[in-house]
C-alpha cells in the first residue's frame, strides 16, 4: 500500500510499482558495481553474523562438547541419534508444537476479529485501537511478570475476582501442571495478538467499499459479506501472518523460560527451545545443543516448504 | 482513505466488544499500575484492593535507590538506538538496491532473507556467543548491537524493500529526465517518500530489540551493562519477590513507551500495511 | 528530505559513541588492581552493605579497586564457567559447596587457608570448615551459613494443641490438623504444608530426608541407590505429604511458598529459611509479624533414622587460579570477615545470614541486633543443627561426599531426582516403579559420564 503522502495517486504506477522492477534496462556495468556496493555491507554483516553461527552450530553438532571448555570429541551423527532417541526431546517437540498451534488459533482468531471492531467507525475508536496495541510493546519478561502475578494461585486477582463471581469454588494453579500450559498460552495470545491487528487492520482499511456495497445488493448478510469478500481479501495478510507467527511461536523461548523462572512447572511447558537452551547451559552440552537446534531448523524449514505448497499466494511474496 | 465495512453489524455489538478487548489488553497495565503504589503489606490482603487504599511512592523510591532500574533503562535506549541506527543505515541501501538494480545473485539474496527468518536466536545463541568471545566483544554492548542488527537485519531489510517497491519508478525516471543524476534523485525524491517506511521499520526494529531477553541474557553479564529485561528478570528472580518494586519496574519501562506511542502508532500500521510482518 | 539521511547518521554517531564511551569507563579500570568479586546475595540492602565494605576496604588500599556483583544463583553457575572458558574468572566469587569441590578437583582453585589462620581457625564452627576442605586445605570459605528450617504457625498450634513433631508420622499428623476451614464455608483456608516444586529446591529437601531417614544417595561405588527401602518410604512419606499442600504446589518456586506461609494460606512451611522472617516482617500483617505467630520446629525424621536433617546454604568464597589479583582478593577477604564489617554484612538479612566466626556470633554487638532479638529461636534452632552436625550442604548426606562424589552437581542439573519425585507425588506412579525408572536413568548419566563402571 503506498504512503498516503507519494506523489502522484495510487492508481497508475501502483500496478508497476508493485512488480519491483518492470522496465528492463540497459545494464551498465556501472550499475550493476552499485547495486552490489550497496548491498554489500548488508550481505557482509548476515554473512558474519548469521550464516557464520549457522554453520559453526551445524558443526559444533557433531562433537561432544562442553559448553565452556574447549575440549572436544567428534561423535559424527552420535548426537542426533541421542537426541532422536531422547524420550524428552520427542516431548519438548510435542509441547512446543502445542503451545504454537494453540498460540497462533487464538492469536489469528482474536486478531481479526479486534481488528474488524477497530475498523468499525464509533466515538472513540483511535483510543481503543491504541489500547489494543499496548501489549506489544512491552518486553517479554514484563508481561510475563505481569501475568505470573495475576495468576498467582494464592493472591493473584484473577482467581480473586474468579471465585467471588461464583464460577470456581478453589483457587485455579495457573501455574501448576494442569494449567500452566494454558497461562503460557494465554501470556503469549495477549502479548502478540496485537501484532495481527495491525496487519489486518491495514489490510481492511484497503478494501474497496464498492465490493461490500456489491455484496450488500445481491443479499448477503453480514456473516456471508465477511466470509466471501472480507476474507479473500485478507488471505495474502494471513499467508505471511500465519507463517512468520508460526516460526516465531515454534523457537518462542524467552516465555515459556521466563514463565519457568522462579516457579512453575517446568516440566508441562518445557518447549523445544527451552529443552535445547537446558541442554546447553545447564548440562553443558554444547553439541546436543546445537544437533538438537539444526533438528529445530529442519523440522522449521519441512513444515514451511508443506505450508507453501498447500497455501502459497502469489501476491504475499 | 477508503475504508471498508467489514460487517456492517449493530454498533451496540461492535460497542460491547471494544469494551471487552481494552479490558483484556488494558486492565493488566490498570493493574499493574495499582500494585506498583501500594503499600507492601497491602499487596498480600486478601480480598485485593483494585485502587490501593494508601498510596504509597515508596516502591518507586527502592527500586531508584536500591537497584539499577536508571541504568538499566539507559542501557536499553542506547542498545536499541544503535542498533536501529546500524540496521537502517545497512538495509536501507541494500534494500534499494534490491529493487531498483539488476545483479547477479539479487534473487538469491532475496530469498535468503525469507531464510534466515527461520533461524531463531536460541539456534544460534552458542556459535554466537563463541564467536563474540573470540572477538573479545562478549560482556559489550558492541557485542549486543551487532547481535541485534543480525536478527533485524532480514526484517530490516523485507520491510525496506517492500517500501521501495511501492514507489513507483517514473518519478525517479522523470526526475533524471529532468537533469537530476540518481544521487540527486534518491536524496531529494525517494527518500522523502520512503521516510515513513523507514521510521516505521525503524519502529519496529527498535520494539523487537527492547524486548529482546536471551541474547542480553547471555552475552552480557556485568550488572552496569544489563538491559532492562535482564535487569527486570534479575529483580524477580532476586530472593526476596517484592512485587511492588517489580510492579514500579515495570511502569519504568512502560512510560518512555507510551509516551511516544502516540506518535508512533500511525507509522506503525502503515508499517504493517506494507505487508512485511515479523513478530 | 536529507533529514531522514541525517538523522540516520547523526544516530549512527550517537550510538557507536555510546557504545564507545561504555567501552572506555570500562577500561579506565585497568589502571588499578582490580578484584573481582562475584556473590550471590543479591538483597538490595546487602548488595549496599557489601559495596560499602568494599569502598572502606579500598579507602585503606590505595592501588585497589574491587569490582562487586550480586547475582541469582541460577546465573552464577553459567557465569562462572562461561569467564573460565575465556580464562578471565574473577579472584573471587560464590559457588555452591558441590561446584566448589567439582572446581577444586580440575585443580581451578586456590586454597584460603591465609584468610583461615586471620580469622582464627578455633574461631570457626567446625561444620563451616568441612565445607570445600580437601587435602587439609580450605579451597572454599562459607560467607554466611543459613539452614533450612520448618516454620509453623505457632498460633494455630497452640490452639490445636500440637507437640514439637519427631517422626514423619507425627509431621504429616500436624499437617492434617493444621488444614482447616476457617470460616466454616465448606472450603479449606489454610492448607496444612507449604512445600516447594522447583528443581534446585525438590533435590535439596531429598537431600534431607534421605539423610532424616538413615539413606544415601550413592554408595562408595557412586551406583544410586534409590531402589533402596528408605528412599522407597522417603517417597511414600513426601507423597502423603502433599496431600495438605495447597493445590498446584507443584507450580510454587521456593519463593512462592515464602508467600503462602507469610500470606496465611500456609500453616507450615517445609523449606523455610531465614530470609523468611524478614518477609513476614515486610508482608504480613502487622500484628502477626513476629515469633510468637511464626515460630520453628526442628526437623522430625523418617521410621528408617534417627535424627532431623537440614540443608544449609552455605555458599564458600572460591580463589580462582587463573585470576589476577589475588593477594588482594585474600587482603579483601580478611577484611571482610573483620567483626564490624562482617556485622555489617550479616545484619542485612539477620536471621538468614549465619555468621561463620564465634566471635561474632557471642558479641554483643550480633546479639543487639534488634530483628535477631526478636526472632532469637530461629537462629537457636539453626545453631543447633550446625553444633549437632546435622545440616549438610545440598545433596551431601555424609561429609565424605564433599570429595568423593564430583558429579553432584551433573546429578542437580540432570533434574532426574525431581522427576522421580513428581513421578510419585503428582503423577502417581507407584514408588517402587518411579525409582526404578529414576536409577536406570540415574545410573545411565554416571556411566556416560564416567563415574560408575560396569
Amino acid at each position: 500500500m503506498p504512503p498516503t503522502n507519494a506523489k502522484g495517486t495510487d492508481a497508475g504506477p501502483t500496478a508497476l510499482a508493485q512488480t519491483g522492477l518492470a522496465r528492463p534496462r540497459p545494464l551498465r556495468l556501472s550499475e550493476q558495481a552499485t547495486g552490489l556496493l550497496l548491498v554489500l555491507p548488508a550481505v557482509l554483516l548476515l554473512l558474519a553474523l548469521t550464516i557464520y553461527p549457522i554453520v559453526y552450530g551445524a558443526w559444533i553438532s557433531t562433537f561432544n562438547k562442553h559448553s565452556f571448555f574447549p575440549e572436544q570429541t567428534f561423535v559424527g551423527l552420535g548426537n542426533y541419534t541421542y537426541v532422536l532417541t531422547d524420550p524428552e526431546f520427542w516431548n519438548s517437540v510435542r509441547l512446543g508444537a502445542t503451545y504454537a498451534v494453540a498460540s497462533i488459533v487464538l492469536q489469528i482468531g482474536l486478531g481479526v476479529a479486534a481488528a474488524l471492531v477497530v475498523n468499525e467507525t464509533f466515538p472513540g475508536r483511535n483510543i481503543v485501537r491504541s489500547i489494543l496495541i499496548f501489549p506489544y510493546v512491552i518486553p517479554t519478561v514484563v508481561a510475563v511478570i505481569l501475568w505470573k502475578w495475576l495468576l498467582n494461585s494464592q493472591f493473584g486477582l484473577i482467581n480473586y475476582l474468579l471465585e467471588d463471581a461464583g464460577l470456581i469454588d478453589r483457587p485455579i494453579s495457573w501455574m501448576g501442571k494442569d494449567w500452566i500450559m494454558v497461562s503460557l498460552v494465554l501470556v503469549s495470545v495477549w502479548q502478540f495478538f496485537p501484532f495481527v491487528v495491525l496487519g489486518v487492520l491495514a489490510r481492511l482499511q484497503s478494501i474497496p467499499g464498492e465490493l461490500y456495497e456489491a455484496a450488500a445488493i445481491d443479499g448477503a448478510n453480514a456473516l456471508q459479506r465477511f466470509v466471501h469478500v472480507t476474507l479473500p481479501q485478507l488471505q495474502a495478510v494471513l499467508f505471511i501472518v500465519i507463517l512468520f507467527r508460526s516460526i516465531w511461536m515454534f523457537t518462542k523461548f524467552d516465555t515459556p523460560w521466563l514463565m519457568i523462572l522462579g516457579g512453575g512447572a517446568e516440566t508441562y511447558i518445557r518447549t523445544l527451545p527451552v529443552y535445547t537452551y537446558q541442554r546447553t547451559f545447564a548440562y553443558y552440552e554444547a553439541g546436543i545443543g546445537a544437533a538438537m537446534a539444526v533438528l529445530m531448523f529442519l523440522m522449521l524449514a519441512v513444515a514451511t516448504a508443506i505450508y507453501f505448497r498447500l497455501f502459497r499466494h502469489e501476491e504475499a511474496l | 482513505m477508503i475504508t471498508a465495512r467489514a460487517v456492517r453489524g449493530s454498533l451496540p455489538l461492535v460497542l460491547v466488544s471494544a469494551v471487552l478487548l481494552v479490558l483484556f489488553a488494558g486492565f493488566p497495565f490498570v493493574w499493574m499500575i495499582s500494585t506498583a503504589f501500594k503499600d507492601s503489606h497491602e499487596i498480600f490482603a486478601t480480598p485485593p484492593s483494585l485502587i490501593p487504599r494508601t498510596w504509597t511512592l515508596d516502591n518507586l523510591q527502592r527500586l531508584f535507590a536500591e537497584t539499577k532500574a536508571l541504568t538499566y533503562l539507559r542501557n536499553s535506549v542506547v542498545v536499541s538506538l544503535s542498533t536501529v541506527a546500524v540496521t537502517i543505515a545497512v538495509a536501507t541501501p541494500a534494500a534499494y538496491s534490491l529493487t531498483r538494480f539488476r545483479f547477479p545473485g539479487r534473487e538469491q539474496l532475496a530469498g535468503t532473507i525469507l531464510f534466515t527468518y527461520m533461524f531463531a536466536p536460541i539456534m544460534i545463541i552458542v556459535p554466537f556467543y563463541v564467536m563474540m568471545r573470540f572477538l573479545g566483544l562478549a560482556n559489550t554492548h558492541i557485542g549486543l548491537v551487532l547481535a541485534y542488527t543480525a536478527f533485524c537485519l532480514p526484517f530490516g531489510l523485507w520491510m525496506l524493500r517492500t517500501f521501495f517497491q511501492s514507489i513507483p519508478l517514473d518519478i525517479e525516471q522523470a526526475a533524471m529526465v529532468d537533469g537530476a543524476n540518481r544521487l540527486q534523485t534518491v536524496l531529494y525524491i525517494v527518500l522523502p517518500l520512503a521516510l515513513p517506511g523507514v521510521i516505521a521499520t525503524s519502529i519496529f526494529t527498535f520494539i523487537l530489540t527492547w524486548n529482546e531477553y536471551i541474547f542480553a541474557r547471555i552475552l552480557i553479564s556485568a550488572d552496569e551493562l544489563k538491559t532492562l529485561p535482564v535487569g527486570i528478570a534479575d529483580l524477580y528472580n532476586a530472593s526476596v519477590v517484592d512485587w511492588g518494586m517489580i510492579m514500579a519496574a515495570g511502569l519504568l519501562v512502560l512510560t518512555p513507551v507510551l509516551g511516544v506511542f502516540f506518535v508512533i502508532q500511525k507509522y506503525m500500521v502503515a508499517g504493517l500495511g506494507a505487508g512485511a510482518l515479523k513478530g | 528530505m536529507l533529514i531522514s539521511r541525517r538523522i540516520a547518521r547523526v544516530a549512527l554517531a550517537l550510538g557507536f559513541a555510546s557504545c564507545a564511551g561504555a567501552g572506555l569507563s570500562a577500561n579506565a579500570l585497568a589502571q588499578d588492581k582490580l578484584v573481582r568479586v562475584w556473590h550471590t546475595e543479591t538483597e538490595p540492602q546487602t548488595i549496599k552493605a557489601f559495596n560499602d565494605i568494599a569502598r572502606r576496604f579500598e579507602a585503606k588500599n590505595p592501588g585497589v579497586k574491587i569490582e562487586a556483583e550480586g547475582l541469582a544463583w541460577g546465573d552464577l553457575e553459567g557465569k562462572i564457567m562461561a569467564s573460565l572458558a575465556a580464562g578471565a574468572p574473577p579472584e573471587l566469587s560464590h559457588g555452591q559447596p558441590i561446584t566448589c569441590t567439582a572446581l577444586q578437583a580440575k585443580g581451578l582453585l586456590n586454597p584460603l587457608d591465609e584468610v583461615v589462620k586471620a580469622i582464627g581457625e578455633a574461631n570457626i564452627w567446625d561444620q563451616v570448615k568441612r565445607v570445600c576442605n580437601v587435602d587439609g586445605k580450605q579451597y572454599g570459605l562459607v560467607h554466611a551459613a543459613g539452614t533450612s528450617l520448618l516454620i509453623y504457625r505457632k498460633d494455630m498450634a497452640a490452639k490445636a494443641n500440637l507437640k514439637p513433631p519427631k517422626t514423619w508420622a507425627d509431621l504429616l499428623a500436624n499437617a492434617k490438623a493444621l488444614t482447616q476451614d476457617t470460616n466454616n464455608d465448606g472450603k479449606i483456608d489454610i492448607y496444612g504444608i507449604t512445600v516447594p516444586g522447583d528443581n534446585l529446591f525438590i533435590n535439596i529437601m531429598l537431600g534431607e530426608l534421605i539423610k532424616a531417614n538413615g539413606g544415601t544417595l550413592f554408595d562408595k561405588a557412586n551406583k544410586p541407590q534409590l531402589t533402596d527401602k528408605r528412599m522407597i518410604e522417603t517417597l511414600e512419606f513426601w507423597r502423603e505429604l502433599v496431600k495438605y499442600a495447597p493445590p498446584g504446589w507443584e507450580g510454587h518456586g521456593y519463593l512462592q511458598t515464602f508467600q503462602n506461609l507469610h500470606g496465611q494460606k500456609a500453616a507450615m512451611m517445609f523449606q523455610g529459611y531465614g530470609r523468611g522472617a524478614g518477609m513476614i516482617e515486610k508482608f504480613a500483617p502487622k500484628e502477626m509479624a513476629n515469633d510468637k505467630t511464626f515460630d520453628v520446629w526442628i526437623k522430625p525424621h523418617g521410621p528408617s533414622g534417627s535424627a532431623p536433617a537440614a540443608q544449609v546454604d552455605e555458599e564458600p568464597w572460591m580463589l580462582f587460579k587463573a585470576s589476577k589479583n589475588q593477594k588482594e582478593a585474600i587482603e579483601f577477604l580478611k577484611f571482610f570477615y573483620q567483626d564490624d564489617n562482617y556485622l555489617e554484612y550479616v545484619s542485612t538479612v539477620p536471621i538468614h545470614l549465619f555468621p561463620i566466626t564465634k566471635s561474632l556470633r557471642n558479641s554483643a554487638k550480633y546479639q543487639n541486633v534488634e530483628m535477631i532479638q526478636r526472632w532469637k529461636g530461629w537462629i537457636e534452632v539453626q545453631q543447633g543443627y550446625l553444633d549437632k552436625d546435622q545440616g549438610k550442604p545440598t545433596l551431601v548426606v555424609d561429609w565424605a561426599d564433599m570429595t568423593e562424589k564430583p558429579y553432584l552437581m551433573e546429578v542437580l542439573g540432570s533434574g532426574i531426582l525431581r522427576d522421580m519425585v513428581m513421578d510419585v507425588v503428582v503423577e502417581k506412579m507407584e514408588p517402587q516403579r518411579a525409582a526404578e525408572k529414576a536409577q536406570k536413568r540415574l545410573e545411565d548419566l554416571m556411566r556416560s559420564k564416567g563415574y560408575l563402571k560396569g
